[in-house]
């Protein structure tokens, strides 16, 4: 365990409620009292790239790294750096291999090289990097997208595009978009009892989506069978039994449900996004993906992942032009969306702009970073003496 | 050709202060770098056909070429000079002088591979600050000063670099070395201009200096978008975003007092297509001839011969690419830069003049400030972006920094600072009083109490973090045509604001005010509650949503017109930069394309436009009405002639 | 009519008989539905008509998922064809000698094969004589060739040049990479019939070329 001073652990709980100002002021205290600490270097470091500020991040990353060769922390933010400010891969290459070393068990550490190695053309060491990271966990969607972007490169769309399919279904925004369509953001605080629902229409569907998002499927079918015992073309029933389907991987049960919804309420969003999902895991039917998709947009313009996922089946139409614009607007509309990020990174790469692509998959890879907390974790490891 | 280059200011311009005559010309320049290969020794120093490269140049009508100056060959031994090196330097002079070119003679550049300050008998001394060595620096200059002291093919001497600047440690000891640089130069050549060799933006970037003081006792100053800055500033696609508005915002902050050289023009990296490249060259070139620059110098005339890369490299450095390929062949961006020139010398800027700006950015001072205040870090990057916004309003807007006099300004923009000086807020009052409008959006932390009489809100406190912008229009029409929304961005701060007598012009989605105007004076004071153009610089700036570059466009906009600071022609494609250069019996407009899409642009002039022509002959198009419309291609740019019914 | 012959297949799916099923697809198509409409016309609506039936409790769960395994044997059926057809046309794509880059050219050497064209790749570092070999061994008459070289697009010359000198003056040259977007004069200058500045856009290219030299055989015979 290492000993920390008051100043330093007041910086820490400022940099974690994500006060960056005063955080780095009270770093500048700590480093007046201490300036060999690695710890504040490391935490400097992170707080600068928190703003973007990459010369400032490696120069407080690289000071910690000379105090203390094994802290963690600050090859991340290093590596980080380099990876955000372009055209260092050389240098970031060693520092992912380097963190990969000091923490195997680090996935993004394994991403992260994969892309760096990528960035300087070294695209076979990139593929055993991503490769690595999936053997460590399988659902890592940036290194699928990774491997979905090689195959690209080096096979074309038609073999890339269900790598992209693949990373998307890893991705957990993409059952987000289903509970924003349906109004449910939180998960529920306890689990949904089907004996105290009231019984009715209403008490039942709004229990039935918090069951789905509390990925509790039995209640949840269980709720929309008594609602359709009632009233069998309840179209909100039957689309969320598509739903309940759709997780089940019955898709054929999802699409019977979701086409019966759509026949009674043609523009019910939450059937056109599950009919959509259907659609684009069959090969042949990306057209009508699209056309699904472009209904859904009607009705949910404002949802990144509607574009995305509008964009990926004009990716398996050949139509890549019009793909790149629907990702754009996706990216506009969340500039965080790692599966836009990428998707548009292959829109790119249909035209030739290689720079570009390159930059939208280092967005991606900052938004993924960031969105994890791994500094945090691996601050936490290592002023724990790697115990956490 | 152009038919004359800048007029030289005389010394005894430079003592007494007095402004030197203004460039009647736009010069396009080159750097040309004594070494053009990874595996080339310094000794190779201008070690090839010279003759032809000018030639070339000429030929590209490239008119001024900077050459450096190796101290490192030219001084072997102390005291004891080369003259079989410094043959070369006249092969050089005799080459530009052939094609009737200028130079600009550079000391003490640093540079990766030519290593030309590093004398191996200076034992580690610093060339900065050791008096030894500083006296033979002086000597150095003085002699090849006056070599060339009657050598028609000199324009300029220059000294320093960004790379060389930045290695000294205070400000007094970088004062103190350029001028006796500068003293040194005089001494011997009374005529010639002095050129101080490094942007102070980019400079203060890079090395924390701020070499304003030193800048302003030279006649002429660089802008110039280092490897650095453009990583900190603009590191993204060059093709669209702030990459396009990054020279000149540079260029801007060069100050208005000053000539400045938009300088460094081109590529730092070869992992960008040659298309790009192109591309990017003809924006950076049109908008530094849109934004008051003297003449624009290119980054360098060759690619380096580099060791062989992988496909898709992307390399740090950034004096790897030139206007040619390795093997001397024009790239397709020198075919641009022929065809700007061309451009350039038809705009004759002794009979067209660009129209004044009344609207102004303000750079805080607290932008100078060093860590642990992040204000330095945080307030160019806010600056940036609400020139591009002012830029997207189509206004007509220089940069000013805080303290410097707002006379001829109508309308100023103070975008997310943090806090301005007691006598700054006392010059926005008095600015606002007797007409001009403010629009200031809150940088976090306590609102100064000026706030509270001049913006007429109440401070009530800062509500912190917001993950996402939301606003509704209480007032449709006061600020300019703004709508209703919800997007994603993070915002660092939201003042919660409380009634004080200004009229709330927006809200977010409970009611909190996002947008006031208040009448103060003969002025409007415009507050923005939140950091919105922090905002956007810290998050995608390339993805930033539209609704807040559409507010911010807007009420920039809405602001400035009303105050009479708007454009004299204006335009419906905020994609489209405007610049206007006001004639007697013609103007000329230019118009340059910030998309990598085609696009067609409606430009509005205030009187019926009779006829269109470009700049370079051609028939002319008759209009006869005052709206017309102006196809752009991707990164594109046309200088039209107009003439009024 | 469609709707009986979706209430038939629906009826099919219920009664788990894929034999009955498959000739209700067969008869659809028999009476003049064509393979890209059959699932929008048939299998849908009986996908519907089974949704409504599993809701309304017209059937249970346990002969819903049975009715949906047929469903997923007849999928098959009623697809809209997969593969587009194919278009007779050789096209050869490679990248120009010394030049090593090769994603340009994979990209839009696997649409133009999705899209139907017979696409002879040669990969990258190719040498202009490689291209004239494979024109000669397939008859090919258009020919792709990449370059994001300065260098390596000027030599693409070579490849006019060699065909020209073989007497094959009739094969079309399209040049794609990022020196040719930057300027279309380079295409020009290297005896480039067309720039291709994407992939998407190189199907397009290429079957208004393809179908141009269909025209001008035509025309000739």
């Amino acid at each position: 365990m290492r000993e920390r001073s008051a100043t330093l652990a007041a910086a820490e709980s400022l940099a974690r409620q994500g006060a960056i100002g005063a955080a780095v002021a009270a770093c500048y205290e700590a480093l007046a009292i201490d300036h060999r600490d690695p710890l504040v270097r490391a935490l400097l470091a992170h707080l600068m790239l928190e703003g973007d500020f990459y010369d400032e991040a490696i120069t407080e990353a690289t000071a910690a790294i000379e105090l203390d060769p094994d802290c963690s922390p600050a090859y991340l933010a290093l590596g980080l750096a380099y990876d955000r400010r372009g055209g260092m891969s050389d240098q970031s290459v060693l520092v992912w291999h380097e963190l990969a070393e000091v923490e195997e068990d680090l996935v993004t550490a394994h991403v992260q090289l994969g892309e760096a190695f990528a960035a300087a053309a070294f695209q076979d060491e990139a593929l055993d990097s991503w490769k690595r990271a999936l053997e460590l966990d399988p659902k890592e969607a940036r290194a699928t997208y990774n491997l979905a972007i090689a195959s690209l490169k080096r096979e074309g769309m038609a073999l890339a595009l269900p790598l992209f399919r693949k990373a998307g279904e890893l991705d957990p925004s993409q059952d987000e978009l289903f509970f924003v369509l349906l109004g449910v953001r939180d998960r529920p605080a306890e689990p949904v009892d089907p004996a105290a629902v009231e019984p009715n229409r209403e008490a039942r569907l709004a229990a039935a989506a918090l069951a789905l998002r509390d990925e509790d499927l039995f209640t949840a079918a269980e709720l929309v069978r008594l609602t359709l015992d009632e009233v069998a073309d309840d179209p909100q029933a039957l689309a969320l039994a598509a739903y309940v389907y759709l997780k089940q991987e019955a898709t054929n049960e999802a699409m019977a449900c979701a086409l019966r919804a759509l026949s009674i309420e043609p523009t019910l969003d939450t059937a056109l996004y599950s009919l959509g999902v259907v659609y684009a895991r069959r090969t042949g039917l990306n057209r009508h993906a699209a056309r699904v998709f472009i209904a859904l947009a009607k009705q949910a313009g404002g949802q990144a992942l509607v574009h995305v996922l509008l964009a990926e089946s004009l990716l398996g139409l050949q139509r890549y032009q019009q793909a790149g614009r629907a990702y754009r607007l996706a990216v506009r509309l969340d500039p965080a969306c790692v599966r836009a990020r990428f998707g548009l990174a292959a829109a790119y790469l249909t035209e030739g702009r290689y720079a570009e692509a390159q930059w939208e998959i280092r967005r991606a890879a900052y938004y993924d970073t960031k969105r994890q907390g791994l500094f945090w974790r691996l601050y936490d490891r290592y002023t724990s003496g790697g115990d956490v | 050709m152009p038919e004359d280059l800048p007029a030289p200011a005389t010394a005894a311009d430079a003592r007494e202060g007095v402004a030197p005559r203004r460039v009647t010309q736009f010069p396009v320049g080159v750097d040309y770098y004594p070494i053009d290969a990874e595996r080339a020794s310094y000794s190779e120093w201008y070690d090839t056909d010279v003759a032809a490269d000018f030639a070339a140049m000429a030929a590209a009508r490239i008119s001024l070429v900077r050459v450096f100056v190796s101290w490192k060959v030219l001084e072997p031994q102390v005291g004891q000079y080369d003259d079989a090196v410094a043959d070369r330097l006249d092969a050089v002079m005799e080459a530009a002088r052939a094609h009737d070119m200028r130079t600009i003679v550079c000391f003490f550049a640093d540079d990766r591979m030519a290593e030309m300050n590093d004398v191996t008998w200076a034992r580690k001394r610093d060339p900065r600050t050791d008096d030894y060595l500083l006296e033979r620096e002086i000597s150095l200059v003085q002699r090849v000063v006056n070599h060339f002291r009657t050598e028609p093919a000199i324009w300029a001497w220059e000294i320093g670099n960004e790379a060389f600047f930045a290695g000294f440690a205070s400000e007094d000891a970088l004062h103190a070395w350029a001028l006796a640089m500068r003293d040194a130069i005089r001494e011997v050549d009374t005529a010639r201009v002095i050129v101080f060799g490094a942007g102070a933006e980019t400079l203060v970037r890079e090395s924390g200096l701020d070499v304003r003081p030193t800048r302003d006792v030279f006649e002429y100053g660089v802008s110039r978008v280092t490897a650095p800055y453009r990583a900190y500033a603009a590191e993204g696609p060059l093709t669209y975003g702030p990459a396009t508005y990054v020279d000149s915002f540079v260029l801007r902050a060069g100050g208005v007092a000053h000539q400045v050289l938009a300088d460094g023009i081109g590529v730092h990296t070869l992992d960008v297509s040659v298309a790009e490249e192109a591309a990017y060259t003809r924006t950076a070139m049109y908008s530094a001839l849109m934004n008051r620059a003297s003449g624009v110098m290119l980054r360098r005339w060759r690619d380096v011969e580099t060791e062989r890369r992988e496909p898709y490299y992307q390399d740090p450095f950034e004096v790897l690419v030139g206007v040619n390929d390795v093997t001397g062949r024009a790239k397709p961006v020198l075919a641009e830069v022929s065809r700007f020139a061309r451009v350039a010398a038809h705009i004759d800027l002794r009979r067209y003049t660009p129209v004044p700006e009344r609207a102004g950015i303000l750079v805080p001072a607290e932008r100078y400030e060093p860590l642990p205040s992040l204000a330095g870090l945080y307030d160019p990057r806010s600056c940036l972006q609400a020139y591009i916004a002012a830029k997207e309003a189509h206004l007509p807007v220089r940069l000013v920094s805080e303290g410097e006099d707002l006379d001829g300004l109508m309308a100023l923009f103070v975008p997310s600072a943090a806090k301005l000086t007691m006598a700054m807020w006392t010059s926005l009052a008095a600015f606002v009083q007797s007409g001009g409008s403010v629009v200031l959006s809150y940088g976090g932390g306590d609102a100064d109490p000026a706030v509270r009489e001049l913006f007429g809100v109440e401070f009530l406190g800062d509500h912190g973090v917001r993950p996402v912008v939301s606003c509704r229009i209480a007032q449709p029409g006061l600020v300019g045509d703004l709508t209703s929304f919800d997007v994603r961005l993070d915002v660092p701060h939201y003042a919660l604001l409380g009634s004080g007598g200004a009229t709330v012009v927006a809200t977010d989605a409970t009611g909190s005010p996002l947008l006031t105007a208040h009448q103060y004076g003969q002025g409007r004071a415009i507050f923005l509650a939140a950091p919105l153009e922090r905002a956007i610089a810290q998050s995608d700036p390339w993805a930033a949503p539209d609704a807040i570059r559409d507010l911010l466009r807007t009420v920039y906009g809405s602001v400035a017109r009303a105050a009479g600071a708007g454009p004299i022609i204006d335009c419906d494609e905020p994609a489209a930069e405007v610049a206007l250069f006001q004639g007697e019996s013609a103007d000329i407009v230019v118009v340059l394309s910030h998309s990598p899409v085609p696009t067609t642009a409606t430009l509005t002039a205030e009187r019926v436009v009779a006829s269109v022509t470009d700049v370079r002959g051609g028939a002319a198009a008759d209009v006869g009405s005052k709206a017309f419309g102006v196809p752009l291609e991707p990164n594109g740019a046309v200088a039209l002639r107009l003439t009024y019914a | 009519m469609a709707a009986d012959e979706a209430a038939s297949l629906y009826q099919a799916f219920v009664d788990q008989d894929p034999a009955s099923a498959i000739q209700v697809v067969e008869r659809a198509r028999a009476s003049g539905i064509a393979q890209d409409a059959l699932f929008d016309t048939l299998y849908a609506p009986a996908m519907a008509l089974l949704g409504g039936a599993w809701a309304s409790g017209a059937i249970d769960e346990i002969a819903f998922t049975q009715a949906a395994v047929v469903a997923e044997q007849v999928g098959s059926f009623v697809m809209p064809s997969a593969a587009r057809r194919d278009t007779g046309v050789t096209v050869i794509v490679g990248t120009m000698h010394r030049d090593h880059h090769s994603i340009g050219h994979t990209i839009v050497a696997a649409t133009l094969k999705e899209a139907g064209f017979r696409v002879n790749d040669l990969g990258v570092d190719v040498r202009p004589s490689d291209f004239l070999e494979r024109v000669e061994e397939t008859g090919a008459r258009i020919v792709i060739v990449f370059a994001e070289m300065m260098q390596t697009a000027r030599a693409a010359l070579r490849v006019r040049e060699m065909l020209l000198a073989s007497g094959r003056e009739d094969v079309v040259i399209l040049v794609g990479g990022g020196p040719f977007s930057a300027d279309t004069a380079l295409a020009r200058e290297v005896g480039a019939n067309g720039v291709i500045p994407g992939a998407e856009s190189a199907v397009k290219l290429v079957s208004r070329v393809a179908a141009d030299l269909v025209a001008r055989e035509a025309g000739e015979g």
